[in-house]
């Protein structure tokens, strides 16, 4: 992220427990993906307490706009806990008068066009929070935040990056120490026969990984483990 | 939510930012949806985050079955943290093992190799819950 770019963080409660939080949820990703792309990033609630002080200055780097499903708030309440103010609070049950909050279904499995409207009501008023900010940017975001956020998918997660080369050139693989920790958690042995297919095993689900470039894949990830393993030693 | 028969909390880490936290989010509605007799129980994670006393009341006292999309670990670090009591931990990581190459969706919407991912999540949970109440796991 270039430091003069101005983003605006997005945090949604994502409730599982009322139907409201599918919608936050659901309409911050309209905001993300369709409405304002490029302009706005998002990180997973959970991560402010889970997570280390990079997502926890997620809020003290980015205006931040939360979106909450009830009021209990969460989303706010915990954003501006962990992490700091908030630039605007929008809370579902306050935006949406009762009977036009979708269809009353947590999963969206079998959403309706019900569900769709409430979705698009409330992510027209999260873009028009998005713009007001812009329009009037305190500052760029230039903290740890900004920095860590370079898992290129615009989640705005700040999951440690690492790098393999692979037939020459030079892949980006976001959260590639967290799946080689995971690797030695499990015990794999680097000299292990099919320790360079249990690398690609794990490594294939969070990134593609092309039939034809499997093996070159498994070497760059072994030599990637030998030396994760090796700085844990020393 | 606190009653008798409400007896195992499934809490998924609900993440925003990949499909996995959706996967673990709808594998978790599921299997609710699923659980006869009231047996399971779901409540919101960010609760946790924000130190509710009621939430942590009721992981301290109820078996808990975490389920996580990404290697952060949140749904299961948190719930730790609130002194919850974890009974079982699944990753969709380990569920999507079993669906190589599979392309399960986006952090929006599942496609129908997702949603396959979703009901064997569901189906490992209800076994789960199935092992601890009949295990005597269960108070």
């Amino acid at each position: 992220m270039a430091e003069t770019e101005l983003k605006v963080g997005i945090i949604s409660c994502s409730g599982e427990d009322v139907p409201e939080g599918t919608i936050s949820r659901l309409a911050t990703r309209r905001v993300l993906e369709l409405l304002r792309p490029g302009q706005t990033v998002t990180l997973c609630l959970p991560l402010f307490l889970a997570g280390g002080e990079g997502e926890r200055a997620f809020a003290r780097d980015f205006p931040t706009i939360t979106v909450d499903g009830c009021s209990k708030q969460c989303a706010r309440r915990g954003t501006e806990m962990h992490s700091g103010p908030v630039s605007a609070a929008l809370v579902i049950t306050e935006l949406l008068p009762e009977g036009h909050r979708g269809s009353g279904r947590v999963s969206t499995r079998a959403t309706d066009g019900s569900d769709e409207a409430a979705v698009q009501e409330v992510a027209r008023v999260i873009a028009e929070q998005v713009d007001a900010i812009l329009a009037s940017p305190p500052h760029p975001p230039t903290g740890e935040s900004a920095a860590a956020s370079s898992c290129g998918c615009g989640c705005g997660t700040s999951l440690p990056v690492g790098a393999i080369e692979v037939g020459g050139q030079s892949v980006t693989i976001p959260g590639l120490p967290l799946m080689l920790q995971q690797c030695a958690q499990e015990g794999v042995m680097a000299e292990a026969a099919d320790a360079a297919e249990r690398l690609v095993q794990v490594v294939g689900i969070y990134h593609p990984i092309p039939d034809h470039e499997r093996s070159g894949y498994a070497r760059a990830l072994l030599a990637a483990y030998r030396d994760f393993l090796e700085s844990r030693r020393t | 939510m606190d009653s008798v028969a409400n007896r195992v909390l499934l809490i998924p880490c609900s993440g925003i930012g990949k499909v996995h936290g959706l996967i673990a989010r709808e594998g978790v509605l599921r299997a609710v949806e699923q659980a006869f007799g009231g047996e399971v129980q779901t409540m919101c994670l960010p609760l946790l985050v924000v130190g509710d006393e009621e939430a942590r009341r009721l992981v301290a006292q109820h078996p808990v079955i975490t389920v996580d999309g990404c290697p952060k670990l949140c749904a299961y670090k948190n719930t730790e943290l609130a002194g919850g009591k974890i009974a079982r931990s699944l990753r969709v990581l380990d569920v999507l093992k079993e669906h190589k190459g599979a392309q399960p969706g986006t952090a929006t919407t599942l496609s129908d190799e997702g949603w396959k991912v979703v009901d064997a999540l569901s189906s490992e949970l209800m076994g789960e819950v199935q092992a601890l109440t009949g295990s005597g796991e269960v108070a």
